[in-house]
């Protein structure tokens, strides 16, 4: 039994010194031998548990750059809706500044700032960063890069408040884009949603002239108060009237308020001036008047080609009926009479009588 | 040692080996709890000497291999404290769990000190940190984690062998 026992503790003490003596040759061997040794456990035995210690890592990274990644997404998404909205306020800069350019002198710039309340939805009224100090005065236009956008009604040092095309209190002088047709625009009073949240209404156009959807409008310049050319919108339809002798039509503006961030105030001198082509109405015009002459030369030339048919007609119905005659003389033994000159034509091809 | 217990020990071994390699890296703390050592124990306990050696040998090879620096270190560790703690399993082995505490707490930390030292981990003031700072607050976490581990485990490790 003690013979037993104490071989087992002599077996004991051998695993473990084989053991010891394992670990320290593992310990003294070169990086190249060892690691064959190391690469074999870990294809082999060791393979699952590598497998969950990396599983258990990934998860420790997800969880621990979880919220960074969530703030560089919201990051992300938050210079993305600056950048739209950068982008959308780079256009109209852009569009701005090209009109500034084109209009040269006679010009206030100033940022739009919404007055009303948010539960306000229809924008009636915009104040603007410049006042009469830059020269803005009470009824000084307000325009956009697109077109009208409404009137100064209130001018004062440092700034200034305009009613915009949707206020009840608006008017302007209007033509259609054939410069002979003239109106009264006024605020639509039905609002519709969407895209026809803000219509017009051109008013007062005489019941002979009928205007087609999609007719260009601008400022005619009667009354003094906008200079002749600022686009307005464009025809939708016809509203049906009580009036009689002049027809009301329904405009689509070109200008919509909810957008508009900048604009441009004309001063007194400019308006006296006029702006010119600078909305393209003459050219709108000139390319009218190019139609009207192209349909009118087209009625010329189907008249004349007309006429000479009439006239080729008339000769051939001539001949025949000289024909006609100078046969029924002949046969009566009457001489004709002589139609052509000797003198005007070759005497072998002047018939001889006999 | 009879089959049933037998079987009990390696499932229970198998259990903290897992979560040495899966709850580990999740926690990831600087003073981690070393589930490689608690198994160690359990599985010591009810080993004779020589077969606890051996269980620490293999044991700390596999603990070896994924480490890339000071291979056979953990082996020679895990031999050393496999081979005390059948030894000294009539301590463990008590139903005193602040003993046992104890006992894992002095595990790991002969562990550390011996893997540190073998192993060239570490040099100078570095080693020193390592030793009597980091190692026995890791050795306490373990300590604290193998108790809890014993106590969730026990009915599972009732039977015991002489």
């Amino acid at each position: 039994m003690a013979n037993t026992a104490r071989l087992g503790n002599r077996v004991d003490a051998g695993l473990l010194i084989a053991c010891v003596a394992l670990s320290l040759i593992a310990i003294v061997l070169r990086d190249e031998d060892r690691e064959p040794i190391a690469s074999a456990l870990r294809r082999t035995i060791v393979a699952p548990l590598v497998g969950l210690q990396r599983s258990a890592e990934r998860w420790r990274v997800a969880y621990v750059t979880n919220d960074a990644r969530q703030m560089a997404v919201d990051s992300v998404v938050m210079r993305t809706m600056d950048a739209q909205a950068l982008q959308v306020e780079n256009g109209q800069l852009r569009r701005l500044m090209g009109l500034g350019s084109r209009l040269e002198w006679g010009f206030v710039p100033a940022d739009a700032l919404r007055g009303t309340a948010p539960s306000e939805a229809l924008i009636t009224t915009l104040t603007l960063t410049a006042g009469s100090t830059a020269g803005v005065t009470r009824y000084s236009p307000v325009v956009a890069p697109e077109g009208l956008v409404g009137t100064i009604q209130t001018a004062d040092p440092t700034m200034s408040i305009a009613i915009l095309y949707t206020n009840a209190d608006f008017r302007a002088s209007a033509m259609a884009v054939d410069g002979t047709t003239f109106g009264i625009i006024y605020p639509h009073a039905q609002r519709g949603s969407g895209a026809d949240a803000y219509m017009l209404e051109l008013r007062g156009v005489p019941t002979k002239v009928q205007l087609k959807p999609g007719t260009p409008i601008y400022t005619s310049g009667l009354g003094g108060t906008f200079p002749r050319g600022i686009t307005i919108g464009t025809i939708v339809t016809e509203l049906k009237t009580s009036e009689v002798w002049t027809r009301t039509y329904l405009v689509r503006p070109a200008v919509s308020p909810s957008q508009v961030t900048t604009v441009l105030i004309l001063t007194p001198k400019r308006i006296s001036q006029g702006t010119g082509n600078i909305w393209g109405a003459a050219n709108a015009m000139n390319a009218d008047s190019a139609a009207k002459r192209i349909a009118g030369a087209g009625d010329s030339l189907a008249k004349r080609a007309a006429a000479a048919d009439a006239r080729a007609r008339a000769t051939v119905l001539d001949s025949l009926r000289q024909a006609a005659v100078d046969s029924a003389l002949r046969s009566l033994g009457i001489a004709a009479p002589q139609r052509a000159r000797p003198d005007s034509a070759r005497r072998d091809t002047v018939p001889r009588r006999p | 040692m009879t089959w049933n217990t037998a079987v009990r020990t390696t499932v229970a071994c198998a259990i903290l080996i897992v979560l040495h390699y899966t709850l580990r890296p999740l926690l990831a703390w600087r003073a981690s709890i070393d589930f490689l050592i608690i198994a160690l124990l359990i599985g010591s306990v009810r080993l004779r000497p020589g077969a606890a050696a051996v269980y620490g040998f293999f044991l700390g090879f596999v603990a070896d291999s994924v480490d890339v620096s000071g291979f056979g270190a953990a082996a020679l560790a895990m031999s050393v404290v496999g081979f005390t703690a059948s030894w000294l399993k009539a301590v463990f082995i008590a139903d005193n769990l602040a003993l046992n505490g104890f006992f894992l707490f002095l595990a790991k930390w002969v562990f550390d000190v011996l893997f540190l030292i073998l192993g060239r981990h570490a040099h100078g003031a570095e080693l020193m940190v390592q030793m009597f700072v980091w190692s026995p607050i890791a050795a306490a976490v373990t300590a604290v984690a193998g108790v809890v581990v014993l106590t969730i485990m026990r009915p599972l490790m009732e039977t015991r062998t002489a």
